[in-house]
């Protein structure tokens, strides 16, 4: 099948769909291509889903221009794509003296780079917003936030979806050849062909490699792979900021630290280790051995009934492992190559930055296309940034009055309705695999996961939908979660 | 909107065997008014889906099977006036004992006179023992692949390897096997294994399952579906054992890794909690640290078998009618009692002296012929014998408030000798 | 000749119950140790020479509230002959409603037993 498209957003993680949901206020024809069965799929959902100030960047740096600035951003994009967010700063904790020195001047950067609000306080000031936190000095960057990825990249995406982007997931690109005058020519593993006048590399640990089939070579991607710890919603409330340590020369190994999420779980790590697959998300015994050790000594409230589940994410670093470090990210409209733009190596901060790397984006896609804005563009994501169980007992009774599908709890842990389980199967963008309905509705992300809510989600969607064993997916073809029926089906006589 | 407040005597809250038992017990007890909440579209709870035999041997004097079990119970709910509640679930409980709880179409609190809590457990998860690996399709509780085979017509899989040797494993190695799936083995990390020796006969040896000791899973494969598990012996520390570390090709790998309690409700009224069991800490009437809140069943402690839950269960029941009728508060004498060597854990925690008592506890290791002994200070109150000690099975022994004075004190130790 | 372990199941003792037994056509015990008291002698005999199992499944239901009803054996059969009557609680489809106790396959595999309905069904809504 042949599809044609001005502009072809290649990668569904966060920075591809905030590209999207970017273009959609324009008269363009869009689309974005995603290659596995929903969006969001790599590092943008998983991730420890904080906002970054940016002070730690050097000033001038892409890196440092694009954080600042999608950190402002956030606030207006959060209330229109109802998406949580949590202002609750930073501390970033010096021990002794001789840390001081590092944090003065980190505000001095972070003051270059625009950040707002910094401040070097003592001790009183500190534990003031933290409890219980010990350390001589710290700085506090009270833009640093926390904010849920999966509603963010899902917010994007369907709101961009509403806007007139198309989206087409389940579609690996295979090969990309570029026509004169008749433009880009993207082929998919599917079979199918998108023709385009501006292709977007979006495609995080395989933009090197699409940038490469585009024609443009000299990168590489480095997959570096970081583990984490979820801990049960029991510690809900131990932190009430972020807290790191500060930056020591020489440090010894990673610092591991605990990220509160806008849901009320506590996570430890990530780690760093750099891979050969792409896409091995293993978590290993040696380093999860690692982060209940140190995690255990940040938090000695942790029990081992606290631990509900250990992830991994997949960073796309620029640097190999001899080199360490970071590159800046590379967001290019090529020169030499017509309606090409490149984004490589947006690891860290990309969730934060991708909304400012959106707009320069498009702003790129200028050069090739001339962009009117759309008076029908709407902002507004229909819809609540909370769940059911977050409100009132009478914002509850309200809802369940208009629809009673709110008064079914279906997963127990996390107190979620038959109706969310509903609106998330029928999400817009069409995804339909166990991952999506837990990234949508939180379905099985509590302390049972899903051990006793996949069954009774599994009767509802066979009784509402008529989905059959084989139709219940992980997350791709691939991961089948049934092999068939036990008895042949009866029905109903 | 505003929300309606409704009352009733005693509320039970979970339709399992512990809940059953509970509110029947509290109604023959005298008590008119007895809730009993359930969360699914039927009661019976877990019973449901374990279609296996073996369950009322003690209560019944017969092998039947959860359904028909659970049914035993159900069946005299209505002849006692017992108000059920299904498809409803506690949304919160507070000290004062009032019950936030939504059904289809309502949400209403409920000011009980007494609570008994009987919400089961769950299955502990690949989650929460961190094993390495991936994270395909194809890897389930025990229980969760029981829903789904017994309640759903669901296969799960083909080749199957388990992890954990408990009851449920071995029962759905057994259930796999029937329904066509190989069954490679069972690997447990203990040296002995946690279920039954009729079920290590009947579900394992009968269909030559080999069940692998001081084994467990190192790593889980596949991007997809699952693709293998690679297990390995493991030392006294029970860290793996490198080299004896091997590779099986498999499709689904079940967990039959423990149980438990589910306490999220007891902790939000506040009521104390035993480390070790995970749930509740109770008084000689299953009553907890919050006045009028009592537990039982699975919910307190992980029982081995159902109809000792059902017994507890009465127990728990009886005594809640009794608290709204004679609004009793908690005795203020106490006798404390606490695990001695080979224990490890007693239950109840505490018990008044002015009653018989059966006392429920575990020990920490395999032993055969040796004698539980209920000491105060150097008296001994009670002391039996015990042919087989076993981890996996809970031992109960009754104790006399006669003994119990005469042998006089404040607190009691519980040991192996 | 060869040697079986076995727990003993008849009493919550659980003995560990050591046998030789004598490989010919139809196995002879030769010797048994361990076993405390009759009842275990006899259960070891039995499991030897021809053990008896009950065994718990699903039919399908047509028309009722659930697509599956749990069935057992109201008899042990032999353990032998598991997956023939398995072969043939397979084929079963019943129509709701059902009771506890209704009879749904008679005499499976030759087996002097019934397999009957463990769960009540009623008719779908």
């Amino acid at each position: 099948m042949n599809h044609k498209y001005e502009v072809l957003i290649i990668g569904g993680g966060v920075v591809g769909c905030a590209i999207a949901r970017e273009l959609s206020k324009y008269r363009v024809s869009a689309a974005l291509l995603e290659k596995e069965m929903d969006v969001g799929m790599g590092a943008s959902c998983r991730n420890s889903g904080v906002l970054h100030a940016g002070f730690k960047y050097a000033p001038g740096s892409l890196r440092a221009r694009v954080a600042v600035k999608g950190n402002a951003l956030m606030d207006d994009l959060c209330r229109d794509l109802k998406v949580k967010i949590k202002r609750i700063g930073k501390l970033t904790v010096g021990l002794d003296e001789e840390d001081e020195p590092t944090l003065r001047h980190l505000k001095e950067q972070g003051d270059t780079n625009g950040v707002p609000g910094l401040r070097v306080i003592g001790r009183e000031e500190m534990q003031k917003i933290q409890p219980g936190v010990e350390g001589y000095i710290a700085l506090h960057s009270p833009s640093s936030s926390i904010i849920s990825p999966y509603s963010l990249t899902i917010g994007l995406a369907e709101n961009a979806l509403a806007n007139g982007v198309n989206f087409h997931l389940g579609q690996r690109v295979e090969s990309i050849s570029q026509q004169p005058e008749k433009g880009w020519h993207v082929r998919t593993a599917a079979g199918e062909i998108f023709e385009a006048q501006v292709i977007i590399n979006a495609a995080g640990l395989y933009s090197a490699d699409v940038s490469r089939m585009a024609g443009v070579d000299g990168y590489t991607i480095y997959p570096c792979r970081g583990e984490y710890y979820v801990l049960d919603k029991r510690l809900n409330g131990t932190l009430t900021a972020l807290i790191y340590p500060a930056p020591k020369k020489n440090a010894p190994g990673w610092g591991t630290h605990l990220t509160p999420t806008v849901d009320g779980n506590i996570l430890i790590g990530p780690t760093a280790q750099y891979i050969k697959e792409p896409e091995n998300h293993a978590c290993t015994p040696d380093i999860l051995r690692r982060l209940r050790i140190e995690g255990q000594k940040l938090l000695p409230a942790i029990q081992v009934s606290d631990y509900i589940r250990n992830f991994a994410g997949i960073r796309a670093k620029q640097t190999p492992p001899e080199v360490g470090g970071n590159k800046d990210f590379v967001i290019e409209d090529r020169k030499d190559v017509k309606g090409f733009i490149n984004l490589v190596g947006l690891e860290s901060p990309g969730l934060t930055a991708s909304p400012a790397i959106a707009q320069m984006v498009v702003e790129m896609v200028g050069n090739h296309l001339s962009l009117v804005p759309d008076p029908s563009f709407n902002p507004v994501r229909p819809g609540s940034s909370d769940f059911f169980s977050e409100l009132s007992a009478e914002e509850k009774a309200d809802l369940v009055a208009k629809d009673p599908n709110y008064g079914e709890i279906i997963c127990r842990c996390e107190k979620i309705t038959k109706k969310e389980i509903l609106d998330a199967i029928n999400n817009p963008l069409g995804a339909r695999t166990i991952v999506s309905l837990k990234y949508r509705a939180r379905a099985s992300m509590g302390r049972c996961q899903g051990g006793f809510c996949i069954p009774r989600i599994v009767r509802l969607l066979r009784d509402e939908f008529g989905w059959r064993p084989e139709d219940f997916l992980k997350r791709g073809v691939d991961s089948p979660l049934f092999v068939g029926n036990v008895r042949p089906e009866g029905g109903q006589a | 909107m505003s929300i309606k407040t409704i009352h009733r005597d005693v509320v039970v809250i979970g339709g399992g065997p512990a809940g059953l038992a509970a509110a029947i017990a509290a109604s023959e007890a005298g008590c008119k008014d007895v809730l009993l909440i359930e969360r699914d579209r039927i009661l019976g709870g877990i019973l449901n889906q374990c279609i296996h035999d073996g369950f009322g041997l003690h209560e019944f004097k017969e092998a039947l099977s959860g359904p028909e079990y659970a049914a035993r119970f159900i069946n005299r709910l209505p002849g006692l006036g017992i108000e059920v509640m299904t498809g409803t679930i506690v949304l919160s409980l507070s000290p004062e004992r009032i019950l936030e709880v939504s059904t289809r179409g309502a949400i209403q609190y409920i000011q009980a006179g007494a609570v008994v809590l009987a919400m089961g457990c769950r299955e502990r998860t690949r989650g929460a023992i961190s094993i390495p690996g991936q994270r395909p399709s194809g890897v389930y509780t025990a229980g969760a692949a029981q829903n789904f085979i017994n309640m759903e017509n669901i296969m799960v899989g083909k080749n199957v390897c388990i992890l954990g040797s408990g009851d449920i494993g071995l029962i759905m190695a057994r259930r796999m096997t029937l329904e066509g799936a190989h069954v490679e083995a069972v690997f447990e990390i203990l040296p002995y294994s946690s279920g039954l020796p009729r079920n290590i006969q009947q579900c394992l040896n009968d269909y030559n399952i080999p069940l692998f000791l001081n084994t467990t899973v190192t790593e889980i494969r596949g991007n997809g579906r699952l693709e293998g598990v690679k297990v390995a012996q493991v030392g006294k520390d029970r860290a793996p054992i490198p080299e004896t570390e091997r590779y099986i090709p498999c499709d689904t790998l079940l967990l039959s890794v423990g149980l438990i309690p589910e306490n999220e409700l007891t902790r939000d009224a506040g009521v104390a909690m035993d480390p070790i069991t995970g749930g509740a800490l109770v008084d000689d009437t299953f009553m907890t640290s919050v006045p009028g809140i009592f537990s039982c069943g699975n919910v307190l402690h992980v029982h081995d078998l159902a109809d000792w839950v059902s017994v507890e269960a009465r127990d728990a029941g009886r005594f809640a009618a009794a608290y709204v009728h004679e609004k009793r508060e908690a005795s203020r004498q106490r006798i404390t009692i606490k695990e001695g060597d080979g224990v490890r854990y007693v239950l109840p925690q505490s018990v008044s002296g002015e009653r018989d008592f059966i006392l429920s506890l575990r020990v920490t290791a395999p032993w055969r012929n040796r004698a539980v002994v209920v000491r105060s200070g150097d008296k001994k109150v009670r002391r039996k014998k015990i042919v087989r000690l076993h981890p996996a099975e809970m031992i109960r022994i009754n104790i006399g408030k006669d003994a119990l004075a005469a042998a006089g004190g404040s607190s009691l130790e519980v040991s192996v000798e | 000749m060869s040697t079986k372990e076995f727990t003993c199941v008849v009493c919550p003792n659980g003995c560990p119950i050591v046998v030789n037994i004598d490989d010919d056509e139809t196995p002879v015990i030769t010797h048994i140790e361990g076993s405390t008291c009759k009842k275990g002698e006899e259960w070891v005999h039995q499991e030897i020479e021809n053990p008896m199992r009950t065994i718990s499944s699903s039919v399908v239901v047509t028309g009722g509230d659930c697509i599956l009803a749990s069935v057992r054996t109201n008899r042990p059969i032999p353990l032998g002959r598991i997956m023939k009557v398995m072969e043939e609680i397979k084929q079963v489809t019943v129509i709701a409603p059902l009771a506890i106790g209704d009879v749904v396959l008679r005499n499976p595999a030759g087996c002097d037993t019934e397999i009957v309905a463990t769960r009540s069904v009623a008719k779908a809504q």
